[in-house]
This record gives C-alpha cells, sequence and structure tokens, in this order.
C-alpha cells in the first residue's frame, strides 16, 4: 500500500511538473534571481555550448561558469524526449528515487544506533523513543517535500543546473548510508568539482567511515582514526585531482579554474540573489573588499569545525547541518540549495516537537517567497522601489534559514539531553525543572 | 575580408607612383622644404537647408619615420603631435571628436565619418614591444595634447579590430595582416568644446591668424547641428621605400542648419552667414588655398546661383556617378585686395531635391523593457540594386553582459550567413568586441540583433549621475561601394580634396557610424553603504552567535526559583553593601525589610517559566 503510494507521489510530482512545464511558468523563472544564479543558469549553459561551437573558449568570457565536464556531458540533455526539459525530468526522477532510498535507509540506521544506545537511555524517556512505526512514513514524507516543494519545482522548471549538485549530494549522502566508501568520495569529489562548497561535506563523510571501521569507537585523535582519515581524503582527493585533471584535458588550459572556482570565491558578479553576499559588495568600500569577502566566504565553512566537534558521533545530522549552513552562507545560493535542505529535513521530523519558532520561521518562509519577486519587480522594472526593499527581503530570507537551522540544532540537542535524563524534569521538591543551557 | 587585403596590397603600388609623382612636382615648387602645406575647404548645399562646410589642412611631409633624426627639426608639422608620434612609435593616428550625430540617410557621406563623441584608432609601428602599453601612454599623452578624456581609453574599453580598421596609410608586407598593432576606443559620452578647438588650432601653421582658419568662429561652429575634429597621421610610403612621407590630415567639418522649421524652403547662404566673416586672406605658409562647393544637384535644374563665378568649374565621374565642383583659388581672389565671400542666391528653391539615399545606411537602438535583459538591433539598409559586402563592428561594455547565441543576422525572415569574430567580455578587464562580415542583399534591409544582460555594478562604479545611463559607442559599417553617390571622400590612399577632381578609382572605402546608445543599469542605494554593511553583518552574526551558543554550551536542569534575573542581582548587590551597613546602623530596619519584600516580588516578575537558551 505504501509502495504504491510512493509511486503516485513521485508520478504526480512529475505530471505536475509536466504540465506546469505547457505554462508560462518555466520562461518566467528562467527570469527570477532566487531561482537561477548566474552559476546555474541554463542559458548560461547554452552560452557556453555556442561560443565552444565558435571555437571561442567559453570560459574567455564571463558569462559560463560550468565546469570543463558539465560542459561536455551536458551536452547529452539535447538528446533526451523533450531536449532539455526532459533532460531535468529524468534528473528530477533520478534525485526522487535516491531521495527515497536515502531515506528508507536512514530510518533503518536511526532505529539501528537507537539500538545501540538504548542501554544508556533514560528510563523516562519511553515517550521519545523511535519505533519502525513511528519512522514508517518519513520516506513517503521525504518523497514528497521534494515532488510537491514549489522550490524543488521551480527549480527543475526554470532548468537550474543545481539539480545536479542536489543529486550528487545525495548520491553521496545515499552511499555514505551504504557505507561505499569508494563511491560516497567519488560523488562527493564529484559534487566539490560541480559546485565548491561540498569540499566541507568531507568530515562527516570521515567521521562516518572511521565510525564504520571501528564501531567500538576509539579515540577520535589515534592513529587508526587518523589512518582512517587519510584513507578517506585520499580517496576524494584522488577523484578530485582526476576530474580536474580531465577538465584540463578536455579545455587544453587551467582558464576554468579562475572562471568556475575563482568566480565562486571572489564573487564578481553582484546579480541580486537570495544570499547575503550580493548587496553587502556591492555597498563594499573597495579597500575592505579582499578581507570581507574573506570573512564571508570562511563564515560559510567555518561552521563545519564546532559541528564536527560537537557531533562527532553523529555524521548524519552533521553533514546535514552543513548541507544546510552551505547553502544559506555560499556565494550564489538559489531556491535550489533550499529544495535539498527541505527534502532532507523531514529525515529529523523525531526533533520537530522540540522546535520553538516553527510558526515564524513558515511565515518568514512565505512572506519572502511571495514578497520577493514582486519587490524585484518594483525595483527593476516598475522603478517605483529601490534595491533596498529587494535586500530587505532576501535577509529575511537568510534569517529565516539561520533560524530554522539553529532550531532545528536546538531541538536535536534538546531532544538528545531529554534522552539521557528522561522527558520530565522536576526539581528536588517536585516542582517542574527549568532546562537552559549553562 | 582577406579578398580586400589582398586587394589593398596591389592597390598600394599603383597607389606609390601616384604619391611619387604628386611629390616630385610640390618637391620643384619648393625644393628646400621638406614638407608643403595646402589648406581646403568643401562646400555641399544639401537640402532643408543644410550646408555641410569640412574644412582640410593637410601637412605632407617628405622624412622618414624610421630615421631618428626626423622628429629633431620641424618646419610645419607640429612639434608636439611629432614628439608624441616618435616617443611611442606611432606609425597611423586617427582621432576624431565629435558633436551631434551624423545622418546619412538624409546628408549623404561626410569626408571622414566620424561617431558621436571621441574616436581613437592607432597602428603601432612593429617596434613596438608591449602595444598595450604604449596605447596607454599614448592616450595620456593625447589627451594632454587635446585637452580631451581620453585618458579614460583604458583595457575596459579598447578593443583590436580585426577586419575594420585596417592602415589608412601604406604599411609594410604583411604588417596588418594580424591585428597585433592595432588599438581602437571610443568615448561616446566625451562632449567637444572650445577648449578641444583651440589646441587642435595651434596644429596649424597659420593658427587662426590667417588663411580658411580665420573663419573658425567658436560661436557659429557650436551653434552648428553637428561638428567634428579631426586629425588622421598616416605614412604615404611603407618604411624603407621612398618617398617617405606623412600626412597630417586635420579636418573640421560641420554642419548648419539655417532654417530650422521650414522643411521645403532652402535659403540663401554665404560666408558670412555661415562664419560670420568673409575670408580675408590666404595662409601665406600654404601651397594652396582652394575652396570647392560641389555643385552636382544643382546642375540638372539650377536652383540658387553661386557668386562670384568660380575661378573653374569641374565635372568629375567616380565610378558610375557624376559630381560637379565649382573651385575657387583664394589666392586669385585675395591677392587683388578683394575679400572672398562665396555666396549660394536662391531663385527657384523648388527645385532643390531631397538627396537620394546614400548606398549603404544604418540605424541602431535598444530594444527590450526594465533593467534586467535588453538587446541590439541595427537595421543596414542597402539601396543598391546588388549584393554588397559590408563588415559590421560592434563593442559594448563587460556590464551589458552580450549572449552570443542570441546573435542573428536577418534579411527579411531569413538567416544572412555571416562570418563572425567574437571576443567576449572580462568582467572589469575587457569590453565585448563583435565583427560580423555578411552580405546586404540588393535593395533590402538587414537586421543585426543580440540580447544582452545588465550587470550589476559595484555602487563606486557608477558615475555621479548613475542614473543617467551608460553609453555604447557606434557600431562601425565598413564597405567597398561600388559607385560614389553622395560620396565625398578623396580616393582611397589619398588625402587632399582636390584628388577628386582626377580620381579614376572605381570602389570607394566607406565607413558608416550608427547612433550611439545610453542604457540605464540597475542602481543600487548610494546612501547607504553602512546600513547595508551592518545589516547584512547582523544576520552573519545571528547564524554565527546561535551555533556558538549551541555547540559550546550544555543543557542544565535549573529550578526556576533559584534563578536570579538581572534586576534581582543588582538588587541584591545593593542588599550586601546595605547588609554591610546595617550591621552599624540597627535604625533601618524597616527600610530593610521593605526592600526585601520588594525584591521577592520583582523576582516573581523577572523569572521566566519556560525554558530558554
Amino acid at each position: 500500500m505504501a509502495a504504491a503510494g510512493v509511486y503516485l507521489l513521485g508520478l504526480f510530482g512529475l505530471l505536475l511538473r509536466v504540465g506546469l512545464n505547457f505554462t508560462h511558468l518555466p520562461s518566467w523563472l528562467q527570469t527570477q534571481n532566487e531561482v537561477v544564479t548566474p552559476l546555474t543558469s541554463w542559458k548560461r549553459v547554452e552560452e557556453g555550448f555556442a561560443l565552444q561551437k565558435q571555437l571561442i573558449s567559453p570560459y574567455s568570457g564571463d558569462i559560463f561558469h560550468e565546469t570543463p565536464l558539465a560542459l561536455q556531458a551536458l551536452k547529452i540533455a539535447y538528446y533526451f524526449p523533450w531536449k532539455v526539459t526532459g533532460f531535468f525530468l529524468f534528473l528530477d526522477l533520478l534525485t526522487m528515487m535516491f531521495l527515497y532510498k536515502t531515506s528508507v535507509a536512514f530510518v533503518r540506521h536511526l532505529i539501528q544506533v537507537q539500538n545501540e544506545e538504548k542501554k544508556k537511555y533514560s528510563t523516562k524517556a519511553e515517550s521519545i523513543i523511535l519505533t519502525t512505526d513511528s519512522l514508517a512514513w518519513i520516506p513517503t514524507i521525504v518523497l514528497a517535500c521534494y515532488s510537491l516543494n514549489p522550490m524543488s519545482i521551480m527549480t527543475t522548471l526554470a532548468m537550474s543546473t543545481g539539480a545536479i549538485s542536489n543529486l550528487t549530494i545525495i548520491l553521496t549522502f545515499y552511499y555514505l548510508l551504504q557505507g561505499n566508501r569508494l563511491l560516497c568520495t567519488f560523488f562527493l569529489s564529484v559534487s566539490a568539482y560541480q559546485s565548491l562548497y561540498p569540499l566541507i561535506f568531507i568530515v562527516p563523510v570521515a567521521l562516518y567511515f572511521l565510525k564504520l571501521s571501528r564501531p567500538s569507537m576509539p579515540s577520535l585523535v589515534s592513529v587508526q582514526a587518523v589512518s582512517s582519515y587519510v584513507q578517506t581524503c585520499a580517496l576524494f582527493f584522488l577523484f578530485s585531482a582526476l576530474l580536474i585533471g580531465l577538465s584540463f584535458v578536455s579545455e587544453g588550459s587551467w582558464e576554468f579554474l579562475y572562471s568556475t572556482y575563482g568566480f565562486i570565491l571572489t564573487v564578481p558578479d553582484l546579480t541580486p540573489n537570495c544570499g547575503v553576499f550580493w548587496y553587502f559588495f556591492t555597498e563594499m568600500f573597495d579597500h575592505f573588499r579582499t578581507f570581507f569577502v574573506c570573512v564571508f566566504q570562511l563564515n560559510a565553512v567555518v561552521y563545519a569545525v564546532p559541528l564536527a566537534v560537537k557531533f562527532s558521533e553523529k555524521p548524519f545530522f552533521l553533514m546535514f547541518l552543513l548541507i544546510f549552513v552551505t547553502s544559506i552562507f555560499k556565494s550564489y545560493p538559489s531556491y535550489a540549495d533550499a529544495s535539498l535542505y527541505f527534502s532532507l529535513l523531514p529525515l529529523w521530523k523525531h526533533t520537530f516537537s522540540y522546535m520553538r519558532n516553527t510558526l515564524v520561521v513558515g511565515g518568514m518562509y512565505v512572506c519572502c517567497g511571495v514578497l520577493a519577486p514582486i519587490l524585484y519587480h518594483l525595483w527593476i522594472f516598475a522603478g517605483s522601489a529601490n534595491a533596498n526593499f529587494y535586500f530587505a527581503i532576501t535577509l529575511t530570507y537568510s534569517a529565516a534559514q539561520i533560524f530554522l537551522v539553529t532550531d532545528l540544532l536546538f531541538a536535536y540537542l534538546r531532544r538528545e539531553y531529554d534522552l539521557y535524563n528522561g522527558t520530565e524534569h522536576q526539581n528536588k521538591d517536585g516542582s517542574k525543572a527549568q532546562i537552559i543551557l549553562e | 575580408m582577406a579578398t580586400t587585403s589582398g586587394w589593398s596590397r596591389c592597390r598600394a603600388v599603383s597607389v606609390y607612383f601616384k604619391v611619387f609623382l604628386c611629390f616630385l612636382v610640390s618637391t620643384s615648387v619648393s625644393s628646400k622644404q621638406k614638407d608643403s602645406f595646402t589648406e581646403e575647404l568643401l562646400i555641399k548645399p544639401l537640402s532643408r537647408g543644410y550646408i555641410y562646410s569640412h574644412f582640410q589642412f593637410t601637412t605632407k611631409w617628405n622624412a622618414s619615420l624610421h630615421d631618428p633624426t626626423t622628429f629633431h627639426h620641424f618646419h610645419l608639422f607640429p612639434k608636439a603631435l611629432g614628439e608624441v608620434l616618435s616617443r611611442y612609435n606611432v606609425q597611423e593616428l586617427h582621432l576624431s571628436q565629435t558633436q551631434g550625430l551624423w545622418r546619412h540617410k538624409q546628408w549623404g557621406y561626410p569626408v571622414h565619418d566620424a561617431p558621436p563623441g571621441a574616436e581613437l584608432w592607432v597602428w603601432f609601428r612593429p617596434s613596438v614591444k608591449d602595444v598595450d602599453k604604449a596605447w596607454t601612454e599614448l592616450v595620456n599623452a593625447v589627451s594632454g595634447l587635446f585637452c580631451s578624456s581620453l585618458n579614460f581609453l583604458d583595457s575596459r574599453s579598447t578593443i583590436a579590430p580585426r577586419w575594420s580598421f585596417r592602415p589608412a596609410g601604406l604599411a609594410p608586407q604583411g604588417y596588418s595582416v594580424s591585428s597585433h598593432f592595432v588599438r581602437y576606443g571610443t568615448l561616446p559620452r566625451e562632449i567637444v568644446c572650445t577648449e578641444n578647438l583651440t589646441p587642435w588650432k595651434k596644429l596649424l601653421p597659420c593658427d587662426s591668424k590667417a588663411g580658411l582658419s580665420t573663419l573658425f568662429n567658436a560661436f557659429h561652429f557650436h551653434d552648428a547641428n553637428y561638428h567634428s575634429l579631426g586629425l588622421h597621421v598616416r605614412p604615404i610610403s611603407p618604411s624603407n621605400v621612398p618617398p617617405y612621407g606623412l600626412f597630417l590630415t586635420t579636418t573640421f567639418f560641420f554642419h548648419h542648419c539655417l532654417q530650422m522649421f521650414c522643411f521645403s524652403c532652402c535659403s540663401d547662404w554665404s560666408l558670412r552667414s555661415l562664419f560670420g566673416n568673409h575670408l580675408a586672406s590666404a595662409c601665406p605658409i600654404a601651397s594652396k588655398t582652394s575652396i570647392m562647393v560641389e555643385t552636382t544637384d544643382n546642375e540638372a535644374s539650377p536652383a540658387y546661383r553661386l557668386t562670384p563665378t568660380p575661378t573653374w568649374t569641374h565635372t568629375v565621374t567616380r565610378g558610375t556617378g557624376q559630381h560637379t565642383y565649382s573651385v575657387y583659388n583664394v589666392r586669385s581672389f585675395t591677392e587683388v585686395g578683394r575679400g572672398l565671400n562665396i555666396a549660394g542666391t536662391y531663385n527657384d528653391p523648388s527645385k532643390v531635391k531631397e538627396l537620394d539615399p546614400p548606398p549603404i545606411h544604418a540605424h541602431r537602438y535598444i530594444t527590450g523593457y526594465g533593467l534586467e535583459d535588453g538587446g541590439v538591433s541595427c537595421l543596414i539598409t542597402n539601396t543598391l540594386d546588388r549584393n554588397q559586402t559590408v563588415i559590421y563592428m560592434d563593442v559594448l561594455p563587460w556590464f551589458t553582459r552580450v549572449f552570443f547565441n542570441s546573435l542573428t543576422v536577418q534579411n527579411n525572415g531569413l538567416d544572412v550567413p555571416f562570418k563572425v569574430h567574437f571576443t567576449p567580455a572580462k568582467d572589469r578587464v575587457r569590453p565585448y568586441h563583435l565583427e560580423l562580415s555578411f552580405n546586404l542583399w540588393p535593395h533590402s534591409v538587414t537586421r543585426v540583433s543580440f540580447s544582452f544582460t545588465r550587470a550589476f555594478l559595484k555602487w563606486t562604479e557608477y558615475p555621479p549621475d548613475a542614473n543617467h545611463g551608460f553609453y555604447i559607442g557606434s557600431a562601425v559599417i565598413s564597405s567597398m561601394l561600388p559607385t560614389s553617390r553622395q560620396y565625398s571622400a578623396p580616393p582611397l590612399y589619398f588625402s587632399k580634396l582636390d584628388t577628386i577632381l582626377n580620381d579614376n578609382s572605381s570602389s570607394y572605402l566607406v565607413r558608416v557610424h550608427s547612433e550611439s546608445l545610453v542604457v540605464s543599469l540597475p542602481t543600487p542605494d548610494f546612501s547607504m553603504p553602512y546600513n547595508v554593511i551592518c545589516l547584512a553583518c547582523t544576520v552573519v552574526a545571528i547564524a554565527f552567535g546561535s551555533i556558538h551558543n549551541l555547540t559550546t554550551r550544555r543543557f542544565v536542569k535549573l529550578d526556576p526559583s533559584q534563578r536570579k534575573g538581572l534586576l534581582s542581582k543588582v538588587k541584591g548587590f545593593f542588599k550586601r553593601s546595605k547588609k554591610e551597613d546595617e550591621v552599624a546602623d540597627d535604625s533601618n530596619k524597616t527600610a530593610a525589610a521593605e526592600d526585601a519584600a520588594c525584591q521577592e516580588k520583582e523576582e516573581d516578575i523577572a523569572d521566566p517559566t519556560e525554558e530558554t537558551s
């Protein structure tokens, strides 16, 4: 029964996308800065093809920013039924498939971890202990969160190449759950090759493979641990070097490095998007620009350190947090990134009851989604608003994402506390105790 | 275009002999002088009361560019310019500064076509190692020489034209095969004013003391619909073959509309009405001072009468078209003490014909709405009854991101095959450079169009009047015309206007500059950089603070009754100090009790019952 429901859900999601493709929506979405960025716009990919056909290196200009292998590989899009649209629908189908498989495996993993740790739990935590029944719907919800999420629908319709990065990250996640070090590091290096920021996902990946190889959990800094890290990293860098080397062979010069990674790191394109970079660096004083570029880029990845320390035993949650944080603070974020973390969010449904400001965050998301295109239109086309209006909305959107991720973090930690200390917190005199951060 | 360059090379040989002969004649007159100077004025009455006047001052210097001693002694050639040319190893230099837009469809072709604003293109000598460096230094020097903003021609607005701007003078074999030594840049926003006219006049041997340059009256010039200052330096022989030589052509042309609101009638004109004065003298240094009036349209059905009678009238057949010129030898008038005031008196204005449209003319405009995407379209009209090959060149700034795949060349809805050279821009480094070669079909309009996306600039990159928009220079359409209809320039490789009179060439190089464009870019709010920096940093700080909090602290159980708010802590501090006082003074007991009661109350209020982080 559930299986049929899942198929129906996936099919409905696909049909929805196919149906919307016949409207004016795709052409409109392709111009929306929240949906496509200079990095992910299909229009720019086509420009890359056109330049290459004319024997001009696509990297000699500043329009095309895909990687050289993507430039070669994306040509297959024209061999699909319905050409590029068909290609992106196919990508969506793959994403849905692996999302579902990932969530099924993840539910199994959750139960397994819980069984291992159960004896350490408080006896008073029965009410929040996970059961197979309570998790049965998770894969379906995950799938629904992808197939029916307006953000992922928009990503598909706008033919954003962010869908490719999303797929590779989900594949990384899937093979991480499978414990397949080779494929996991391969897809990790593909996604890092494609959009650079997934580079830091090497931290949870390395931690998890250490855990797998030594279930008894030795010290995280022992010789064995370090050798396990080195193995994972070596595989990752081997694949990355292979990809970069292949790119060099196909392109014949290193020019692409600046056009792809340099473009991501130095943020030369100040086209508005839903992140914090664009207006900040539009209004930045020139002599501070380099400093703040470094600070902001560091900000996107630095959370890997405290989170890795805190969640060294929970690599999947760590990975999810890193996916979330980088999609907020990357230099060219879009709804494609948001659709990824939204579809993985239900994996932590068991912590939702501990979240404190879902209503506020939900309201912020809805407001931003509605107001962003309106205020952009008022600024660019109607001329009756200025850049500050749109900036305010992008700030609110970033703030909403930050509230959501910190709320989730709080909820997760709070639930952990309850697991070990019971759900009832009483003082010695029997009154209700308060739990605070010390 | 390869055929054209090949053609120009064999053409160069025949030209070389002609220049040689011309040179021998001139040296026999003034054998001691290595340079000669001529001043010429071409007047062309057009329909609707427009008069086109083209002043041309030509200095021919019989000297080698490569001889280091050449630039030690100057005679008629301006020293200031000569030093710049030798310092930066310039082979050829073409500068124009223009105010207004030349309307080819109504006015035909001028002698030297120029875009609105300033245009500079330079060929450097092969000895130059670093062409970009030489260009940067040269534009600064030229900018100082002509009081213009040419120093803004940095790499962001400079290109090396592939096909369009071939050397106008003779050049060594193989020199112009690649475009390594040529640089081209325009400043469409540059305004031409009296401050540009003054340094330009100083290049003339007679300044404005005698000769045709006495007609320069800044008031009348700036009153004209269109005026353009030009400077063209080109070698008249390859560097290693005699005769050596340089042509310096300084041109000034402008356009007067005598009757602004009357389209059918034409009014009488004279040198006095055009320039505010008659011509009293010829430049004594000049080997020749002449005024030519093109009276081609007046031949069949005379609409106006020229006074005084010209020295001679000459009809020349250039290609398929016949041109009639009335030539005045100024000296023969001024030497007898009479001033020369050439006048055209209309006796039958109804006979004034509209000009036939020239063979090729263009119209270019911006398409699209809003401040996001846009496009450029250029309509090129061919009025000839044969295919005409043209080269279209367009330079767009980096902030209009041109999509190459949107480029189309269409004629009547059909795609026209074209050959293309495209250099994509690099942000803040170089512009988009597009050159196309294609055929214009007979009696048709060909549309070149492409789309672009506007980039968002940093707030410091906008000019002070950011909402005025950004200028895009003219497109340049070059072609070799088979007919001289509406054509007024001297034949290729010649400079002096009187060479028109014995021209027997069969094709005519024409360069049409289209309209320059203005694009508005989206602007940020310039007034609030600090606010933006603060707000964005705040959002980042929220994330950093929250995550820092949650990862570095632990949950603990707390009895709400044990917990103290900030207020109670402060009170507690004071209470402690008061208690110490109490020991000393027992009389305040009641007050302390009241205080304690009050504090308890405060605690109840201050203690939140919910869990907080």
